[in-house]
Formats: structure tokens, C-alpha cells, sequence
């Protein structure tokens, strides 16, 4: 493909609403040769640690090389896949835990390439992007770092 | 995590000649000895570089703990 995909925002502030998602779905109405969206959502889960239970992550990022490795991992997965449109959003700051902290929203003709290009991207991101997360734990605002695994 | 050992979470590095990543670290680690045991790589300009690339100074290097993006 020779088309060249701008870089595009990738961070919000705090927890992405089920509305934005929605949103971004009725957007994709008028693009007629899609016949398949996969979407990805990671939400905060309550894991159990010593001092209670996490009750949110407080994400912070190096930026620039974040939005960097966002914009690399985009075009490898248009080169890899036959995509429509690609979005990605992840939070930065604090999303408490049962909210949205990423959203991978691909779009293809078909099924196939749209769930691979979405595991994919997930996957690339956990492990190549410079997010770091801390866990808010129990009621006493003790932390603990978070590390994918 | 390394920002709250360092106590500080930009610092400027005075080095006259060159540098490789790994003795960077071993600098680093001296200054800041309970960052041992913690794990990070390190970028150079924004790029994630072994213990022998050579750093040409100026440059920004960035201590990355674990992602946990997602």
C-alpha cells in the first residue's frame, strides 16, 4: 500500500467511555467496503494483591517514543493485514478498575484479517510500547508497579 | 519506580568522552545502588539500545521499568 498513514493521537486522559466507543462505530457507517470490525477493549481487572484489592491503574508513558512504537506497530499491521481503518486509544493517567484503559478498533472486508490484525496490535503494544502502570492497591494508596507478562 | 529511587525524574549527565550504554548503567548504578535490583532497559534517543552501543553525546536517555501498557 502506498498510501502513508499520518500519525494519529493515541492517548486520552483517564478512562475510555463505552459512548467513545460507540461513537467511533456509528463513524464507520459510510465506509461500505468494510464487512468486518474487531475490537479490542483491556479493562481494568480488581486483582487481589498484599493490601487489598487494586482499585486502578495510574498509567503514565514516555510520550514520544510511545506515540513512536503506536505509529510503527500501525503500519506494520496495514503491511501484515487487509485493513480498512485502524484506531487505537489507550489511557494515560488514572482509570479505575471495571473501565476502559485500551480500545483496538480494525477494520477490514473481512473477518479473518480483522481478528488477527486485533491480536496482533494488542499483543505488540503489551510488549513494545513504553506505558508503565501502577497499580492502586486497598484503601491506604499503597502502589505497586504493574508488568506485563 | 526508578524516578521515585532517583528521587527526581530528569537529570543532566556530565560525560566528556564516550560513553557506551553499559557503562552508563554501571555510573548509574553506582550513583543510584537500590536501582540494582530493579529491572529496566535503556533508551538512547528513543531508542532501545544494548550495553555496547556507544552513546553520542548530547543525547536523552530514557530508564524504561516494564511495560505495562494495555
Amino acid at each position: 500500500m502506498e498510501k502513508a498513514h499520518k500519525p494519529k493521537k493515541v492517548f486520552v486522559q483517564g478512562p475510555i467511555s463505552p459512548d467513545f466507543v460507540a461513537k467511533s462505530i456509528a463513524s464507520h457507517q459510510s465506509k461500505t467496503g468494510i464487512g468486518a470490525h474487531a475490537i479490542f477493549l483491556g479493562q481494568i481487572r480488581a486483582d487481589q494483591k498484599e493490601g487489598g484489592a487494586v482499585t486502578g491503574i495510574d498509567y503514565t508513558a514516555y510520550e514520544e517514543m510511545a506515540e513512536q512504537a503506536f505509529h510503527d506497530i500501525r503500519e506494520a499491521a496495514f503491511t501484515k493485514f487487509e485493513l480498512t481503518c485502524m484506531h487505537i486509544y489507550h489511557s494515560l493517567g488514572l482509570v479505575p478498575t471495571g473501565e476502559i484503559s485500551l480500545f483496538v478498533f480494525v477494520s477490514s472486508p473481512h473477518r479473518r484479517a480483522a481478528f488477527e490484525a486485533s491480536e496482533y496490535i494488542v499483543e505488540e503494544i503489551k510488549a513494545n510500547v513504553p506505558i508503565f502502570g501502577k497499580e492502586m492497591v486497598g484503601e491506604a494508596g499503597q502502589h505497586v508497579w504493574k508488568e506485563n507478562t | 519506580m526508578l524516578a521515585e529511587i532517583a528521587g527526581l525524574s530528569d537529570e543532566v549527565w556530565n560525560e566528556a568522552g564516550g560513553l557506551t550504554v553499559g557503562q552508563f548503567r554501571a555510573q548509574m548504578l553506582d550513583k543510584y545502588p537500590a536501582m540494582r535490583d530493579k529491572k529496566f532497559k535503556i533508551a538512547v534517543n528513543q531508542k532501545i539500545s544494548d550495553d555496547f552501543v556507544l552513546i553520542e553525546t548530547p543525547a536523552e536517555i530514557a530508564l524504561l521499568p516494564p511495560f505495562a501498557g494495555g
